[in-house]
């Protein structure tokens, strides 16, 4: 049963909470402060899809961070289908990082 | 499955990390061979004990070292697959035979019989090194000048190894008259500047930004920087061959460090823009890397001016410390810093790329010992600088000692590669786990 609007923000709440644990490795700050997740979108059923970037295109640890994203919600919400669309436009400039990120980055 | 990555074109870690563990190995022979041979470095440079040392440094250690990571890095820097890795595979196989077969026969003085055989192996197996970055290039979604610079470094790879070839083959067959010492200058330069340097500068040019994540810097610099380093080497070998004009040679060196100058201008430019303030050890010895090579441009400077005034007698020295700065300050000073940024990576994706997420997974800079790491950059450092005081005042002690030290660097760099390779992920994720459920316990 599909679920309302309500609790389709709960979901995508608590995903954007789990996505904050999924580290770039190199940079070693979570992809939520990193500013690299750019749409959480749940269709109240059980398909999820995240729109993302790297921080750079040539990074060759995308597919070790989108394997994180998806393992990382899969395993709270192991019936929901995750797909990861990478994309680069807009491209990731460090303006996108938050406030807490950029204490912990020390800049 | 995300699209548009460039892992998806990434090499099988078996085709990339033998290179890895060939280059440690020839790392520490490398170590062996300078405490057995410290007291070669105050005879002549072209003494064979010296050629060997060179050749287990710059084949053993920095070539294969080159090898695995620009496998690793095509990908990124092409954006396309390897053409081969099959190729890749077996011309691991014919360099480390041909490695093994050159220094042996440099290190016994064997000019005659076997360097030819030797010199032969080695070509061959350069040559479908090239022959594979050439038809991956030709594959390349990426053309820009980053790519240019491994391009012109493959290039440079080819002329320096025909001339290294033929001075081999001409100790047997004498079939030209010219010095070898002129022959094995010109090897040495394009060799050296042209592949090394170039080598490294292209592959830097994608890597020191993205360690530094530094976006949006000016690929002006870079493109004046690769025509002004090409023409220069190409001017210089050119002069060497026909004209032997100081003067001559004098202008293209100095368009060689202009154009060094205007890389530096664009590493300035990221380290500027650099997101990540605090340099970890491997960044650490990447930054301090391009300032030492600024000591073989001084000294090829005042070589070219010695050789043109009464006090040719410090040549030698002065020819052994360009090497040995070029080889030991520039070249491995960044091959020590890049192995704890780009090793820890792919030794990382192998072990925990299908299970991150689902355990609690290390970073990988916890695969080595940051604290040998750190250690390591002092003994390194103390090395450098005692080496270079042994060579000015002539010290065959401090010399003696000064190998010791980087017999000491080569162990402890092998403890850090080894501890990454044999870096057992069950073990850490059922340890890590444990730690967990007792933190939770109590």
């Amino acid at each position: 049963m599909k679920k309302d609007i309500k609790e389709i923000r709960k979901v995508e709440n608590d995903i954007y909470e789990l996505l904050k644990t999924v580290m770039d490795p190199e940079i070693e700050l979570d992809i939520i402060n990193l500013g690299l997740v750019y749409n959480i979108l749940y269709d109240g059923e059980n398909n999820v899809r995240i729109e993302m970037t790297l921080s750079t295109p040539a990074c060759p640890l995308g597919d070790a961070i989108t394997d994180n994203v998806k393992n990382t919600i899969k395993k709270k919400y192991p019936d929901f289908n995750v797909d990861v669309d990478v994309v680069f436009d807009p491209p990731w400039d460090a303006s996108m990082i938050s406030e807490e990120g950029r204490q912990k980055l020390g800049m | 499955m995300a699209k548009n990555l460039h892992t998806d074109n990434a090499p099988s870690i078996s085709t990339v990390k033998p290179h890895f563990l060939f280059a440690a190995i020839g790392f520490l022979v490398l170590g062996i061979l300078m405490v057995l041979s410290s007291q070669h470095f105050f005879g002549i440079y072209y003494d064979h004990h010296l050629l060997a040392i060179t050749h287990t440094a710059v084949l053993g250690w920095l070539m294969m070292l080159i090898f695995g990571s620009l496998y690793q890095l095509i990908p990124v820097i092409f954006d396309a697959a390897l053409y081969s890795e099959k190729l890749a595979k077996f011309t691991f196989w014919l360099t480390a035979f041909s490695i093994i077969f050159l220094v042996y026969t440099f290190w016994i003085g064997d000019y005659t019989i076997l360097l030819p055989y030797a010199a032969t192996f080695m070509y061959l197996s350069l040559f479908f090194f090239i022959f594979n970055i050439m038809m991956s290039y030709k594959n390349a979604r990426i053309k820009n000048f980053k790519s240019l610079f491994i391009l012109a470094a493959v290039f440079w790879l080819l002329m320096a190894e025909t001339e290294g070839l033929l001075t081999a083959l001409n100790f047997k067959y004498h079939f030209y008259s010219a010095s070898h010492l002129s022959h094995l200058h010109t090897h040495a330069i394009m060799g050296l500047v042209g592949f090394f340097v170039m080598m490294i500068f292209g592959v830097g040019t994608t890597l020191i930004p993205m360690f530094l994540i530094s976006h949006r810097l000016n690929d002006k610099l870079l493109k004046i920087s690769f025509y002004l380093l090409n023409s220069g080497l190409a001017g210089l070998v050119l002069t060497k061959y026909f004209l032997d004009y100081f003067y001559l040679e004098l202008i293209f060196w100095l368009v060689i460090m202009s154009g060094v100058f205007y890389y530096f201008r664009y590493i300035n430019e990221s380290y500027k823009h650099r997101m990540k303030k605090t340099l970890d050890v491997g960044m650490k010895y990447t930054m301090l890397a391009l300032v030492f090579l600024s000591a073989p441009i001084i000294i090829s400077l005042l070589l070219i001016f010695l050789s043109d005034t009464g006090l040719k007698q410090y040549g030698e020295i002065i020819i052994l410390l360009f090497g040995l700065s070029m080889i030991f300050g520039f070249f491995t000073t960044i091959a020590l810093g890049q192995t704890y940024k780009t090793l820890p990576f792919i030794i990382w994706l192998e072990k925990y790329q299908k299970l991150v997420g689902k355990y609690h997974t290390p970073l990988p800079r916890e695969l080595y010992s940051e604290k040998v790491a750190g250690i390591q950059f002092y003994f390194y450092m103390s090395f450098l600088l005692l080496t270079l005081f042994a060579l000015i005042f002539q010290l065959p002690v401090l010399m003696q000692v000064a190998t010791v030290l980087f017999l000491i660097v080569t162990i402890l760099y092998n403890y850090n590669v080894w501890l990454m390779f044999f870096h057992n992920s069950d073990k850490y994720i059922k340890e890590r786990e444990n730690e967990i459920l007792s933190e939770k316990k109590s």
